[in-house]
């Protein structure tokens, strides 16, 4: 049988596919190898930032967890070496290990200064700041709102370690953190449906404030009288999420209103 | 109970609507120094304020962001969604191809394609600079797939070969700003435009047949089981494996759907020519022929 039409410039090519498709299969699993290396620092770092819920004092908590910052910084600049082959190609797969890296830088920057960690300042941190290898303004997003998933929890156990200013910081932030995010236009895509968790977070931490509030347990000043805080939570309360879950809220009230009257 | 007296000033608060009023009633029912100050403690200090407007700021960045880059995702989309339908058009025309008008219908073929490279795909080339060729890969991948596949059939049909990537890249060069990498057609997608390649291939090999054209079927043959045979070396090696492996089976189908055309004409064929008496092989297996 005949050899095929141009069989010998066809079997080249093919070779030169092959080998190229090799490289690109040890770049990636390289990526994947230094990508599994990061996740095992995130979670050491989580683990440390744990300790908050602990009622550990937040300077020491936060000295054990920011020693591995440096060690996160060092993975990326091992990832940077690599990434720099192939711009852009896999970044899928060190995609979700950097948003929870955000989320923990973030997370402690909150912890330290009560503000949020902008995006120019995580690629500081995890120095990826060059346009060929940047944090992605999405997953820098993603991560922010993973950290918003830890407040409630974190503001419950403040409360009962005796923290009763905490609800108000917490939800002043996470009401503005909220704001900003809506004025994103999103797409139907990973960190939409992540945003709208959020608002959960912000309800949860509400109801933590109010409750406080409402047994004058808040900063109470001078003098301090629990009729004004019953009234100023209330007040607070119709203005915030009643205009987001007002069903729920109303239903809520009407309940609340007849414990009151008939206690 | 501590907040029984307060039940009257908590209904009045409550079913207060409007911020105004609310201040009103405050302003009655309480001491107003009082009031003021525990309002203080309500109001935001000056750093938490100053940390407000910062991460504003900062938001209206990203939101920029996110308005371009859909934006742009939008441009790709809509450019690879052009680049599909009128490279689908060539590969219509391609099919009209008979024995007679061979050169006219390529010749119109290989216009409408330089059209496509020349309208269409030089808008992704504007779109797509560094890191965007990988970020928007799957909006215009599609697009570039079936380029690959309109391009490398009007250059089976025209040559009997196969267009190497590099060809098809030189193609893209002229495109591109010099100042900047020029845009080229990465191996995946060309891997994947090559797969469906086999399918149009497989109509062009049945048409062919029907219409007689019996060795023009029979280099198809040989070159899709060629084509196949080196696309089962790599297809593991792909990225997307799995889009792959569904291409690979489909392939495999469209090799047999020719090979066993290729036989039936073979076995059968042999039969037919002497009744219908022609030497030129120009007799139809599909009809009966006609007798004079």
């Amino acid at each position: 049988m005949e050899a095929p039409p141009n069989s010998a410039s066809l079997g080249k090519q093919f070779e030169d596919f092959r080998s190229h498709l090799n490289e690109s299969g040890n770049l990636k699993d390289r990526i994947r190898a230094v990508a599994v290396e990061i996740e095992s620092v995130t979670r050491l770092m989580h683990s440390y930032l744990l300790l908050v819920h602990q009622s550990k004092p937040v300077p020491e908590v936060l000295d054990t967890a920011k020693a591995q910052i440096i060690v996160l910084k060092e993975l990326y600049d091992k990832l940077a070496g690599i990434v720099r082959e192939c711009p852009g190609q896999y970044h899928g797969d060190w995609r979700s290990e950097t948003q929870t890296a955000v989320t923990m830088l973030a997370f402690m920057h909150w912890l330290e200064t009560g503000a949020l960690l902008l995006h120019s300042e995580a690629q500081e941190k995890l120095g990826l700041t060059t346009p060929e290898f940047g944090l992605d303004v999405e997953d820098y997003l993603v991560g922010i709102c993973f950290m918003s998933n830890e407040l409630p929890r974190y503001v419950v156990n403040q409360v009962t370690a005796g923290d009763y200013d905490c609800p108000r910081k917490v939800m002043k932030f996470l009401t503005d953190l909220h704001a900003a995010f809506r004025m994103l236009n999103l797409r139907n895509d990973f960190l939409r449906k992540k945003f709208d968790g959020m608002k959960y977070d912000l309800r949860k931490v509400e109801e933590v404030y109010y409750d406080v509030k409402i047994r004058g347990l808040a900063t109470v000043p001078i003098n301090g009288n629990p009729v004004g805080s019953v009234l100023i939570a209330s007040v607070h309360y119709n203005m915030t999420m009643y205009n987001v879950f007002s069903i729920y809220w109303s239903k809520f009230y009407c309940a609340f209103n007849m414990v009151l009257i008939f206690p | 109970m501590l907040h029984i007296p307060t039940i009257h000033k908590f209904k009045l608060s409550f079913m207060a609507t409007k911020p105004q009023r609310i201040c009103h009633l405050a302003e009655t029912a309480l001491q107003v120094a009082k009031r003021a100050r525990f309002m203080c403690s309500t109001t935001p200090t000056e750093a938490e304020a100053k940390a407000a407007t910062n991460m504003k700021e900062a938001f209206a960045q990203y939101a920029q962001y996110l308005n371009d880059l859909n934006e742009k995702r939008e441009r790709v989309v809509k450019a690879s969604r052009d680049i599909t339908m009128n490279s689908k058009k060539v590969i219509f025309q391609v099919h009209r191809i008979s024995k007679q008008n061979k050169e006219e219908v390529l010749g119109k073929a290989e216009k409408d394609l330089a059209q496509v490279t020349a309208l269409h795909v030089s808008r992704l080339v504007k779109e797509l600079h560094g890191t965007d060729f990988w970020k928007l890969r799957r909006a215009y991948s599609p697009g570039v797939q079936e380029y690959v596949e309109a391009a490398t059939l009007c250059h089976f049909c025209k040559t009997g070969t196969l267009l190497n990537l590099d060809e098809l890249n030189a193609v893209l060069l002229p495109l591109s700003d010099s100042s900047v990498e020029p845009l080229q057609i990465n191996v995946l997608d060309y891997i994947l435009g090559l797969a469906d390649l086999t399918g149009e291939l497989m109509r062009l090999a049945i048409g062919r047949i029907s219409d007689g054209e019996l060795d023009f079927a029979e280099m198809i043959c040989k070159f899709v089981r060629e084509i196949y045979r080196k696309l089962t070396l790599l297809a593991p090696e792909m990225d997307d494996s799995y889009d792959m492996k569904t291409k690979m089976e489909t392939m495999l189908q469209s090799v047999m759907k020719i090979e066993n055309a290729c036989f039936s004409v073979h076995v059968r064929g042999s039969e037919y020519i002497p009744l219908m008496g022609s030497e030129d092989g120009s007799f139809s297996l599909l009809t009966v022929p006609d007798l004079e």
